[in-house]
């Protein structure tokens, strides 16, 4: 497409120098041939008025000795013109050769003629008398060949008194036939120059053309590329989405895919710009190198990539091949020394699928991939039918900037409820957001924009704030919980964050070991030195903290954590899965030696809660208490004392379930998205 | 030329100043003034009533010449006009009288007889004003001039005065005063006398000169500086010496029976000579150095 735009102006341009340089050349070539043909005639002209010079010199004056014509000539003298003449006349030096007084009269003829003269009054014979020279060409007729004629004064005598009109007509052939050799020749040299000239500036013309040509392709290809990843940029990637659109019109099928990394914010901040330009050429090559011929990767900006895969086969292919995709693209990388695995949120959208516009379908893509970013799919495909859910993140972000102003969130607790006593020690705080229009929205709905901003630490530092206050509230009601507040991974980026949790802890009145602060491993994969760093600081505090996860637990070796925390996913088989089972057990036990209690998150069943109590296990949170809701309500359904005691029974005694559990922390939106399904 | 012994003038410092001027002449148009504001000489009532009834009837000063002695007078390159500081003159004086002035080409020995038959009003033509001559017709001195030898360039036979002549042929023009000198030089030849070929134009002289026919020409110094700086013959000729022989002075001739004539044209002269218009007319052919201050008539002394 590039090729093709930037050949055509320049092959005219090229065209359009070679038209030009050919105008000057041509007048050139006229003007110059237009002056050798001149001077070739003016080349005869000057042979013939030098020979007359000679003549009148070498043959009529010596002849005449001094006479003046207009007193008419003596026999003798006569008869020396015609010996002079004689020869030169018969063989044919000189055509004719006649002498005439001022007055006009012919006192002698080389044929004795009479007549045929120029008439007095010519203006060729009054140069003449006038003492001037006048010389001309007389073409030939079929009866005479071409003369060159010259009239000029006769001066007879040394001291160059003119005395009469001498006429002569030289042959001109053989004058024409050396000036025309003459003049041809010089046309062949000037033809021949001209020509090179011509070819010389057309081959310039070529050569500045194409550097044109290449730097005008260069300068394209620069302005349509993405200079870090050498993709396509927004501005190529549209024009191919509009032709995939256009050829969606006339029924083609295709797809429209964006794509945004999760947690490429933390890499530029935790591991540098370097690496997050590193890790943007991988996800660039992996993207591009997974990908068909036909299709387009483009950076759009950031980290969101997209692809537009046209002439794509059915819907179910699509999705394969996108999955896929984000397989390769999830494949360790390692980065400054760092490993680490790049997850990626795909939002699909099909065309035509009545899509008008490209803003169309990159909106329903935008909206299909934020679904994805926070659905248990990677490939998120938009449909037409669904709800609106997603939004664009600048909006949200927009959004929540006023819901803080507003104070539209609002803070849910969920209570850890220890197994063996049934008695909640600790709620943790889950934050919600009634949103005006959308209604109430989860923590997964608004966090990854909030986090993707510097919204993230107004939002930390409110969420504080309101849980410090409702821990006033319900202290005051008589419930001796403590606090449990998530941490983003962007708050254990920041080294004054502690201050700041100092600073908060003092306004609000709370002592330290009132509050939890809980951290998820994850929180660690960028810059675990630094998160380290910012989690002793908090420890250091008096803060107790807590750790959740369902990989390794290598943090536990360098930093001490109160609490391990048991993610859901070993807990929703656990009865069935002998393997869960073994790995529950084994990090119960690994945290008691550690010196750690155990919580587990997202029970929902009473199998599990009483499989839990015999396995040790210390504190469990679920729906199978209750689900997320004001402190007062949490107050109202465990009363001051224990509402619901857990008994370690063997037996398994059936209890009252909920179906479903929340049981993630909430600020780093890993809340269980089923939930919102 | 009116003493018999050869008068012999340093003319070095004359050389050099028209050698220097004659150079430039020879590309410009000698008829260019250099000076902006042209003198005029004016109509003269007095002078014209002086001329004869004839010349004031017909409005006409017939005037002869002979127009081989440049820069004096000679033909134009178109063979027909005449022209010179002579012919300038001329004309110059015709406008003091008030008369046209007709200049024709004419023999130079037949100047004189024409002027006493009465053919000619006048004659202009760097006639030396002589003692023999001033005795046949009377003569308005009007500029000073000598003799000098002119040889082929190179001087190809070393002549470097008159003695050397002996026994060489020149070449000299009828009835000049030039002439009457090689005739009186003859004399210091003993027996190897000059041998001196007679032409009617002193062109024909130099045609002779110029085909080693002659080994030597004398020429006034005018005409003799002019020919040795023009381009058109310098590669020719060159002066044998800086000497110049028998200075004398030009002269109008006038016929003896027109002593009224003679004095319109002394005072026409006289006018010429006051006005500046003298002076210009000199300075256009570079001949300025042979300038009088006097018009005087038959100072042949």
């Amino acid at each position: 497409m590039t090729s093709r735009r930037g050949r055509t102006p320049g092959s005219r341009l090229f065209a359009l120098y070679v038209l030009a340089s050919l105008i000057p050349i041509s007048v050139i070539g006229f003007v110059l041939v237009r002056g050798y043909n001149d001077s070739g005639v003016e080349f005869g002209r000057d042979q013939g008025r030098a020979q007359a010079a000679v003549i009148e010199r070498m043959v009529v004056a010596p002849a005449l000795r001094g006479a003046d014509l207009s007193a008419g000539l003596s026999v003798a003298e006569r008869d020396r013109l015609r010996s002079a003449t004689d020869l030169a006349i018969f063989k044919g030096s000189v055509s004719h050769l006649r002498l005439r007084s001022f007055t006009g009269t012919i006192e002698f003829s080389d044929d004795g003629s009479v007549t045929g003269s120029v008439s007095v009054s010519d203006p060729a014979f009054l140069a003449a008398a006038a003492g001037g020279v006048d010389v001309r060409i007389i073409e030939g007729r079929q009866d005479a060949p071409a003369n060159v004629r010259v009239i000029q004064p006769v001066i007879a005598a040394a001291n160059g008194h003119a005395t009469g009109v001498l006429e002569v007509y030289l042959p001109y052939d053989a004058i024409a036939t050396k000036s025309e050799a003459g003049t041809r020749l010089a046309i062949t040299r000037l033809a021949i120059s001209l020509i090179g000239l011509f070819a010389f500036l057309a081959l310039i013309s070529w050569w500045t053309t194409r550097a044109l040509r290449q730097n005008a392709a260069t300068h394209e290809y620069d302005s349509l590329h993405d200079p870090l990843t050498g993709l396509p940029n927004r501005e190529l990637f549209r024009r191919a989405a509009e032709d995939a659109l256009a050829r969606g019109r006339r029924g083609e099928q295709g797809a429209l895919v964006l794509i945004d990394l999760d947690h490429f914010k933390e890499v530029n901040d935790t591991l540098g710009h370097h690496a997050g330009d590193k890790l943007l050429q991988v996800v660039g090559r992996r993207l591009s190198e997974s990908l068909r011929t036909d299709d387009t990767v483009a950076r759009l900006g950031g980290d969101e990539f997209a692809m537009v895969l046209p002439r794509g086969g059915s819907r179910q292919e699509t999705v394969e091949l996108l999955n896929r995709v984000r397989h390769e693209l999830g494949e360790e990388v390692l980065l400054d020394g760092v490993s680490l695995n790049i997850e990626a949120s795909f939002g699909v959208c099909f065309y035509p699928d009545g899509a008008e516009t490209v803003e169309d379908l990159l909106q329903h893509a935008d909206s299909a991939m934020y679904q994805g970013k926070h659905g248990p799919e990677g490939v998120v495909i938009y449909e037409p039918a669904t709800p609106h859910q997603g939004t664009h993140a600048l909006t949200t972000q927009r959004e929540l900037r006023a819901a803080l102003d507003r104070d539209e969130l609002v803070l849910h607790y969920q209570p850890k409820v220890e197994l063996d006593t049934g008695r909640v020690t600790c709620v943790e705080a889950l934050v919600r957001w009634q949103h005006p229009r959308r209604g109430l929205l989860h923590p997964w709905q608004f966090l990854p924009q909030a986090e993707g901003s510097a919204l993230i630490d107004p939002l930390t530092t409110w969420v504080l704030k309101r849980a410090f206050a409702d821990h006033k509230a319900w202290t005051a009601a008589g419930h001796d919980w403590t606090v449990a507040v998530n941490l983003s991974v962007r708050n254990l980026a920041s080294l004054p964050f502690a201050d700041k949790v100092r600073q908060l802890l003092q306004e609000g009145g709370l002592r330290p070991d009132r509050l939890h602060l809980e951290v998820t491993e994850t929180a660690y994969a960028f810059d675990s030195e630094l998160a380290a760093q910012v989690v002793g600081a908090l420890a250091a505090l008096g803060v107790s903290m807590s750790i959740a996860g369902s990989t390794g637990l290598s943090q536990l070796r360098t930093i001490s954590f109160s609490e391990v925390k048991i993610d859901r996913t070993f807990l929703a088989d656990l009865p069935g899965n002998e393997r869960d089972r073994a790995i529950v057990r084994s990090v119960i036990d690994l945290a008691h030696s550690l010196g750690c209690r155990v919580t587990a998150v997202g029970v929902e069943s009473q199998d599990v809660a009483d499989w839990l109590v015999t396995a040790g296990c210390d504190q469990a949170q679920g729906y199978l208490w209750l689900r997320p809701s004001p402190w007062t309500e949490v107050a109202a359904a465990f009363g001051a004392a224990t509402a619901k005691t857990v008994v370690a029974a063997p037996s398994e005694a059936p209890t009252p379930t909920a179906r479903t559990t929340e049981h993630a922390p909430a600020q780093t939106g890993h809340e269980d998205r089923r939930a919102s399904r | 030329m009116n003493r018999p012994t050869s008068h012999h003038l340093r003319i070095a410092g004359y050389l050099f100043l028209v050698a220097a001027t004659a150079i430039p002449a020879a590309c410009a148009s000698p008829t260019t003034p250099a000076s902006s504001p042209a003198p005029k000489a004016s109509f003269d009532q007095a002078l014209h009533d002086r001329l004869p009834q004839p010349v004031k009837n017909r409005g006409v000063l017939r005037v002869g010449t002979e127009a081989s002695y440049a820069p004096m007078e000679s033909f134009a390159p178109d063979g027909r006009t005449i022209i010179g500081a002579e012919p300038d003159l001329g004309t110059e004086m015709g406008r003091v009288l008030g008369v046209h002035v007709q200049i024709t080409d004419t023999e130079f020995t037949d100047l004189v007889p024409k002027v006493t038959d009465g053919d000619l009003d006048l004659a202009l033509s760097a006639m030396t004003d002589t003692p023999e001559r001033s005795k046949i017709t009377d003569f308005v001195d009007y500029f000073s001039a000598g003799t000098t030898i002119v040889v082929q360039r190179g001087n190809p036979a070393g002549v470097t005065g008159i003695s050397d002549l002996c026994g060489k042929v020149v070449a000299a023009q009828r009835g000049t005063t030039q002439e009457d000198l090689l005739a009186r030089s003859q004399k210091n030849c003993g027996t190897k006398p000059i041998v001196v070929k007679k032409f009617p134009t002193n062109a024909d002289t130099l045609v002779e000169l110029r085909t080693a026919r002659a080994v030597a020409v004398l020429n006034d110094l005018p005409a003799a500086v002019f020919l040795v700086n023009d381009p058109h013959t310098s590669s020719s000729y060159q002066l044998a010496s800086t000497t110049q022989y028998e200075p004398g002075l030009y002269g109008i001739v006038v016929a003896k029976g027109q002593p009224r004539l003679r004095d319109a044209v002394q005072g026409a002269l006289e006018e010429l000579l006051r006005s500046g218009v003298y002076a210009n007319v000199l300075s256009r052919w570079h001949v300025q150095a042979g300038a009088v201050t006097k018009i005087t008539v038959n100072s042949n002394q």
